[in-house]
């Protein structure tokens, strides 16, 4: 009778302290970035590495730099319809000629979807239809250099796959 | 850590009573009988939290038929009004839930005792809605900014759940006929109707729901026993000397 009681007491305390969905787990798939591929222009099936790339959002300051990568996750505003950066190729080099900064503006719709009590909800976005990004130059033209920009699946649901690519 | 503490004191309190109980003596000569009838009353805790806790309002009664020498239909009925404010999300539930099953006294009494260490069984069913009152998007990123909270307000209505108890109480009688108990329990979910776009994540009756389909609970109870009729026990049972 006595070993029923604590095993019982035992099973409940164990079960109560199961805490863990109370904290949102990396491996939770949350609200996507978009996900970048670089293709090179003279070779289309190939990807090209970007030695270093910056991007900046625009309304903020902060540079998210990628080096030597040919993916890149780009984070979409979730409080707007819209995101706008500066792409700057060959970002932060020392000759200046070398430095090119293209401008894209992804529109989309949102939609909030729920994924559990410790991540709360998450942000989907589907790319417009008609207008899925708008690619213009810097402001100090340098002229453009995405020369090819696609769109390879315009319902970003999930980091899992490659939303857009970009030869150059 | 609340809830800890209250299992603890209901654990001394009941221990206490029944220790009480042991040391008392007759001076008659000994007559065994079996009083049966119904046993009604009410979860403290439940009524506890509504006064302590600001989100929580709930009430449960308990009830209690014996029917045989060991075996008790027993059941509770309830309602349970609770706002969860997590760092996501921001819910209140509403409902109302049945439990039906039995008890089985697993405690020898010594003469005309009445305790009860049972272990039981339930089927409990609810019915509920849910409002989601703010939530947060989760985005790991935060480069725009951090996620501020959403103001939402959508009631979920219709909801319903389904599942099995089984649970290990204590009964002991403080005097004349009221009894005070207590019960700890381990739930388990077969059917749950979740809503579109949300989650049942706390399910009146059957308590806070964690990842799987398990859930724990207890209740306190102060009971009123109602005799219906008596049985004496039969002469060839002789109470085994411990």
């Amino acid at each position: 009778m006595k070993k029923l009681l604590i095993l019982f007491i035992v099973a409940l305390i164990s079960l109560s302290s199961c805490e863990a969905d109370d904290i949102c787990s990396e491996a939770t798939p949350t609200t996507p970035r978009l996900i970048i591929d670089f293709y090179d222009i003279s070779n289309p099936t190939l990807t090209k590495n970007v030695t270093t790339l910056g991007i900046i959002g625009e309304g903020t300051t902060t540079v998210i730099l990628f080096t030597n990568v040919s993916k890149i996750k780009v984070p979409l505003d979730i409080s707007k319809d819209i995101s706008k950066y500066q792409f700057i190729l060959n970002y932060g080099n020392s000759n200046p000629a070398f430095i090119n900064t293209d401008i894209l503006q992804f529109d989309y719709t949102r939609r909030n979807v729920y994924v559990s009590r410790a991540c709360g909800y998450k942000t989907l976005f589907n790319l417009d239809a008609t207008n899925p990004f708008t690619q213009t130059d810097a402001d100090t033209p340098d002229g453009l250099w995405m020369k090819n920009i696609t769109v390879l699946q315009s319902n970003i649901s999930s980091e899992d796959e490659t939303h857009l690519s970009i030869s150059f | 850590m609340k809830h800890t503490l209250a299992f603890l004191f209901s654990l001394f309190l009941v221990c206490t009573s029944v220790v009480a109980q042991t040391q008392k003596k007759t001076d008659s000569i000994p007559v065994k009988t079996y009083r049966y009838g119904v046993r009604v009353g009410v979860d403290l805790s439940k009524i506890a939290r509504s006064f302590y806790e600001k989100d929580y309002k709930g009430l449960e009664l308990v009830g209690d038929y014996r029917l045989a020498k060991k075996y008790y239909i027993a059941g509770e009925i309830g309602n349970e009004n609770k706002t969860v404010n997590d760092e996501q999300l921001n819910f209140t539930t509403k409902g109302t839930f049945i439990k039906v099953g039995f008890d089985y006294n697993l405690y020898d009494n010594w003469l005309n005792m009445e305790n009860m260490v049972y272990i039981g069984a339930r089927y409990g069913v609810s019915s509920f809605s849910q409002t989601l009152n703010s939530y947060k998007i989760y985005d790991r990123s935060a480069y725009f900014g951090y996620p501020q909270s959403i103001q939402s307000g959508e009631e979920f209505k219709g909801l319903s759940a389904q599942w099995i108890e089984i649970l290990l109480g204590v009964k002991t009688k403080v005097f004349n006929n009221f009894y005070v108990g207590f019960s700890l329990r381990v739930n388990k979910l077969f059917s749950n109707k979740t809503p579109e776009n949300f989650d049942n994540l706390f399910i009146p009756g059957f308590n806070r729901t964690y990842d799987g389909t398990f859930g724990v609970g207890f209740n306190y109870t102060v009971s009123y026993f109602i005799p219906i009729y008596k049985k004496k026990a039969p002469i060839a049972i002789v109470p085994k000397k411990k």
